[in-house]
Parts: structure tokens; sequence; C-alpha cells
């Protein structure tokens, strides 16, 4: 089965992406769905979208990708929080569905 | 243990301050003072700012957690103010909201993988009501420190 890959970002990378990524794989492993979550800095944003499925961010995206974007500000405050996971874990399913007809 | 503690001296209580940039200052300068940042932190902290703001608003309260890359800084840790008159925050995310702020967690952060689980745990004060009610509510910079304290073992690693 395809294993959707998703990438976490904040402003550095330092701070609140790890918190974001962590909160994310909670839901992902109540879910039993296996995904492949990884954080970094906007700076590495434009060069590293195009090897993931998703983007959820902390800050506004302002790099040119054509990926799904959400923003990772739920997963920090938790209000929201799991409306945004229902989202992204859609997201996932869908991203999984068409992989895995290809 | 982490390596990663809250250190009294460098917690303000009750401060007031006009705007978001005096209060950064403030806690840079404590910091500085104690040894945690190097000169350059409080100006890296407010250039930051300006392009990826950190103010929060949570259920309770408004927050903002500052902080900058970690070649600013000498030691782990958090630098923690509450403020009497809350100021104006740009909004994470968002650099067109205000958020009211009135918790201040300005990270210094010097080799973020070793303080992930920590960093991680101060960063879910954001979500714990409890919490965030004594912090508002400390008159003490004791009471902010164990109130972080008690926040951080409660939090299963």
């Amino acid at each position: 089965m395809y294993k959707v890959k998703i990438l976490v970002v904040c402003g550095s990378g330092v701070a609140t992406s790890m918190h974001a990524a962590f909160k994310l794989q909670q839901y992902f492993d109540e879910e039993k769905i296996l995904v492949h979550i990884d954080g970094a800095g906007n700076n590495e944003l434009e060069s590293r979208a195009p090897n993931y499925d998703i983007i959820v961010s902390t800050t506004m995206v302002t790099a040119n990708t054509d990926k799904p974007v959400f923003s990772a500000i739920a997963l920090l405050t938790g209000i929201g929080e799991k409306e945004l996971a229902a989202e992204v874990i859609a997201k996932v399913k869908e991203i999984m569905q068409e992989k895995g007809d290809e | 243990m982490s390596d990663l503690l809250i250190d009294v001296e460098n917690i303000l209580v009750n401060d007031t301050v006009q705007n978001h940039e005096e209060i950064i200052r403030k806690l840079g300068t404590l910091l500085h003072n104690n040894h945690y940042v190097k000169d350059t932190y409080t100006q890296a902290v407010l250039d930051r700012e300006i392009i990826f703001p950190t103010g929060l608003q949570t259920t309770t309260a408004g927050f903002a957690i500052p902080h900058t890359d970690a070649e600013h800084v000498i030691k782990s840790t958090v630098a923690v103010a509450t403020l009497d008159t809350p100021v104006i925050f740009k909004a994470m995310g968002n650099p067109e909201a205000d958020i009211s702020v009135t918790v201040v967690m300005m990270l210094a952060i010097s080799d973020p993988k070793k303080v992930v689980d920590t960093l991680r745990k101060v960063i879910s004060v954001l979500e714990n009501e409890v919490t965030i009610e004594k912090l508002v509510k400390a008159t003490t910079k004791l009471e902010i420190q164990s109130a972080f304290n008690e926040h951080m073992s409660n939090i299963s690693d």
C-alpha cells in the first residue's frame, strides 16, 4: 500500500513543526494508517515539497507548490484540532486510493 | 532528565510593557545577562517575529512564543512573561491578524534534537487550560515556574 508522505513546516524547522508533526502522527497511529511525516523549515519548503504529497504548515505558505496545503495552527492551540486532523486524514485516504490504482 | 529547565531568573510576572518589541527586549536581556543566549539573540528574535510572527490564540489567553535559530543560543531554556495589560503580536500563519497576548514564552533552543520532547511539552501548555489559568493568575515567579514544572511532569513522554 502507498505510504503518503507529509511535510510539516514552520519558520525555522525548530520548534512548532516538530510539535505539530508529533500531534499529527498520533492521529494517524489512532487510525492505524501508515504515513511518513517529516519536519522542515520554511526555507526548505520549495526544494523539498516535490518529494511529499501533503504540506502542513504553521506559517503562511508563500512558496510555489501544487501540493495540498493545510494550516498547522490548530495542532498547536488545540482549537479546531480534530477537524483539521479529519481533513488531513481524508486527504491521505484519497491519495492512498489514487496511488493504489496506479 | 531533561536539559531544558525554566530558570526563575528568566521570569517576569504581571509585567507592564508598551508593545511586543519591549517584552521581547526585556526577556532577551534577562536571557543574555543569565548567560543563556549570545548578544545577537534579541535582534534575531525581533527580526524573525516580523517574517514569522508567533502570536497564538488559545481558548483562554493570547500567547506568543518568539524564538530564533540555534546559532544565537548558548544553553536551551524558556523565558516566560505574564503581562499586566496585553500587547499585540501578529498571528502565527496569518500576519494580517492581531493576537492580544497575555503570556509570552520566549524559546532559546541551542540543539533542537536534544530537547525535542521537552520543547514539545512546553508548547503543549497552549492546549492546557488548567496550566494557562495558573500562569495568568500567578503573582510570583515561583508560581509560574511551578505551573510549568507541574505541567511538564503531568505530560507523558
